[in-house]
């Protein structure tokens, strides 16, 4: 047992000692940060830097709509009347510097809906959809004004209708909580991605373990000091726990980082105005939608059971990556340098890849037949269950899953064991997986 | 009494016997040769001492009992595929080492600074191993064999990868061991590091035991009758053909007679005073060399 601590020990502080993980530990989770803020940055950017003016002539030939287009802080307008005679290019020519282009807005726009805008430069599609939202709005205050009604305006505002559909869900009591369906798969999705992640991400990390101590030859100076099963789970073990403190460091920095940026963002909010983030994000009505989203999220966030859902996923994460490291440790064992071992690796990760895709359509329906099955199913089950947890599964199924998952973690802890003490003493040739599977014996 | 006592072991691999009812009797505080030639049977029986793997029948006693999972930290093993974590520290890759042999910290701590010392490797502690030469790389390994005081050591061709300085050095460390208690089984194909060190030896051939004994004894039962003798004014000497012939060699200052079979030494002699001023005569015993080659050569 000491020797088992031992092993853990050092194979533990030899990879966390490494350069390259805690790089890699620290860069990952500002790498996250980073992608998640590049797009509200840009938005950001765009809105606050974007000191540029465009000076923009309107010709209106109708007489009535050119008062639709207001100054603003990157728009300049100048409004003019005109006929079919008036030659916008000719205008443009005559401007010279003074503009940025010519807006024509014909006699009979209202019927055509339809109205052109002329430069020698590309017009952004900023610009035109600023403008048409512009003109549709006194088009529609126009054909409203035409049907002679005075309270036709306000009927239609009352009109307006968007209508949403609350999920509620009674618990044992029949208390009411609210959740999000939406939330609760996404939330399922991360889970079994960082699952699939980071048990082939550590496997593979024991797979070379392995193969770097046979190439070294020390495994034979090992096995002489402790028994290749002590050797084996401690490198399990050891390498396992460096994959929880990984994830551990991580939901740390991502919290303070979290954290971090909700204050700069809220300075960020306060300082500009509003307008200009909505006009930024060329979204109307940008902040309320915004602010709603959170409101849901933080409903959605309370309506979920975190205790069961993280020791579910603890459980299942253990269960999986002790399943999945064995294969890798024991297969490992049989081949002489990392480059030989796709020939085992392939069938363990191509198994993985199925529960990932099983994991992706068992979200359109968590509770149908194929989420049953593949959550039960130990080679699947700790990547499915993640989509399923939180939605509620019913205990039975999580019991059996549980109970198959271990029980078959060890028969594999079992199975690797046994083909790890011959592979690791053998070298030469290359060996196949019929002869692999003979060592079981 | 015997130190390791191994009793008819069998060992087979996928069909092939690697060790065919083998046995082996290493007397306490004795350094004692494991010969044969590649693929012999000797890493087989050392991995099954070591309890790396376990013998299909047969025993393996230890001081007059079963051998235990328990004995490996009273092992030291030298394997001839020499083997360091190349990443980490030399001091960590020792002290690691040490204790998973059951040393305490401290002491593991301790014991490692004399041994670095003792081979000037001190300023290299706190270097990675791959940052060593070869020859260095050698002597932590030697170290980390030794550090915890095992009372069987064995050494699967330890000079190899020395240089004659370090060899030697490395030789007077081993002989150091012995005199201090440890037992030491010792594999090689080095004949002339066995002649020099070994007490007694055993020599496997095709997974059996061909040969076993002394030393000195084996290179008695493998006399040829050959002496070399010297007479004065260096005369050569003619053959005679009722006592001894001559064997024509150029490595002996002197001349190299072999006696004819139940001719004794002593008539030999006689007749030579009788007809040469004799001034000297010695016996010409086997090389170990001689031998293994002989006795693998004739299965």
């Amino acid at each position: 047992m000491n020797k088992l601590k031992l092993i853990i020990q050092h194979e533990y502080m030899t990879i966390v000692g490494k350069k390259s993980f805690i790089i890699m530990t620290l860069l990952i989770p500002f790498l996250i940060l980073l992608v998640g803020c590049i797009p509200v940055l840009m938005a950001y950017i765009n809105s606050s830097a974007d000191t540029t003016v465009t000076r923009i002539a309107v010709i209106d030939e109708s007489g009535k709509y050119g008062g639709a287009f207001k100054d603003s802080p990157n728009y300049r307008f100048v409004i003019m009347q005109g006929d079919k005679a008036t030659n916008a290019h000719e205008f443009y020519k005559n401007a010279g510097e003074s503009i940025d282009a010519v807006m024509v807005i014909p006699a009979s726009v209202l019927e055509d809906q339809q109205a052109t805008i002329y430069s020698e430069n590309t017009i952004d599609q900023g610009t035109i959809s600023m403008l048409t939202g512009c003109l549709n709005d006194t088009l529609a205050r126009a054909k409203i004004a035409s049907f002679n009604d005075p309270d036709l305006e306000s009927k239609i505002e009352q009109s307006q209708v968007s209508a949403q559909i609350k999920s509620i869900k009674w618990d044992e009591k029949g208390d009411e909580q609210e959740q999000s369906a939406q939330f609760a798969s996404i939330l399922g999705m991360i889970l079994s991605f960082l699952t699939y992640t980071f048990v082939l991400s550590y496997g593979a990390m024991i797979m070379n373990s392995v193969v770097e101590e046979k190439t070294n030859r020390i495994v034979e100076v090992i096995v002489s000091s402790c028994r290749p099963m002590e050797l084996m789970m401690g490198k399990i073990i050891g390498v396992g726990l460096v994959g929880l403190t990984q994830f551990a460091i991580w939901v740390v920095l991502l919290g303070i980082g979290y954290v971090v940026l909700g204050l700069v963002a809220g300075g960020a909010m306060a300082v500009s105005s509003p307008e200009a983030i909505t006009a930024g994000m060329n979204m109307p009505g940008g902040t309320d939608m915004a602010s709603g989203a959170i409101g849901d999220v933080m409903t959605a966030l309370a309506g979920i059971n975190w205790l069961s859902l993280l020791g579910n996923f603890v459980i299942y994460f253990i269960g999986g990556y002790l399943l999945y490291a064995s294969l890798f440790a024991g297969f490992g064992s049989a081949v002489d340098q990392a480059s030989d071992s796709s020939q085992f690796t392939m069938p363990i990760i191509l198994i993985m890849i199925v529960a990932l895709y099983a994991g992706i359509a068992c979200i359109e329906n968590p509770s149908g037949p194929m989420a049953v099955w593949c959550s039960i199913i130990p080679f699947t089950s700790p990547i499915v269950m993640m989509v399923r947890l939180p939605f509620d599964v019913p205990w039975w199924q999580l019991l059996l899953s549980i109970v198959l998952l271990y029980a078959t973690a060890l028969g594999c802890i079992w199975i690797s064991a046994r083909i790890y003490r011959t592979g690791i003493l053998l070298y030469g040739k290359k060996r196949s997986f019929k002869e692999v599977l003979k060592w079981i014996k | 009494m015997n130190f390791i006592d191994v009793n008819s072991v069998v060992k087979q691999y996928d069909g092939h016997m690697a060790l065919d009812h083998v046995d082996l009797h290493v007397p306490q505080g004795c350094i004692y040769g494991l010969l044969g030639p590649n693929g012999a049977g000797k890493t087989s029986l050392i991995r099954i001492i070591n309890r790396i793997t376990r013998a299909d029948s047969g025993t393996v006693m230890i001081n007059g009992r079963p051998l235990e999972d328990k004995d490996i930290t009273n092992i030291g093993y030298l394997p001839e595929e020499r083997g360091l974590y190349k990443k980490i520290k030399v001091s960590d890759e020792i002290v690691y080492l040490a204790r998973l042999k059951g040393m305490p910290k401290q002491l593991a701590v301790a014991e490692m600074e004399k041994w670095l010392k003792r081979f000037d490797l001190t300023e290299w502690r706190n270097r990675k191993v791959e940052e060593l030469s070869k020859g260095m790389q050698q002597k932590v390994q030697f170290i980390t064999t030794v550090i915890h005081r095992p009372q069987l050591l064995i050494f699967d061709e330890p000079f190899s990868g020395f240089d004659p300085v370090n060899a030697e050095q490395l030789k007077h460390e081993i002989m150091q061991l012995r005199n201090e208690g440890s037992t030491i089984l010792f594999s090689t194909h080095n004949m002339a590091s066995v002649e020099e060190i070994c007490e007694k030896i055993t020599l496997i051939n095709h997974s059996r035991v061909v040969l076993e004994g002394n030393v000195a004894d084996i290179k008695q039962q493998h006399k040829k009758n050959l002496f070399v003798v010297n007479v004065e004014g260096d005369k050569s000497i003619e053959p005679n053909d009722n006592l001894f012939e001559v064997v024509p060699s150029d490595k002996h200052q002197g001349t190299l007679i072999k006696l004819r079979p139940g001719v004794t030494l002593h008539d030999t002699i006689a007749w030579l005073n009788e007809n040469y001023i004799l001034t000297g005569i010695n016996e010409q015993l086997p090389s170990m060399n001689e031998i293994f080659i002989e006795t693998v050569s004739n299965k």
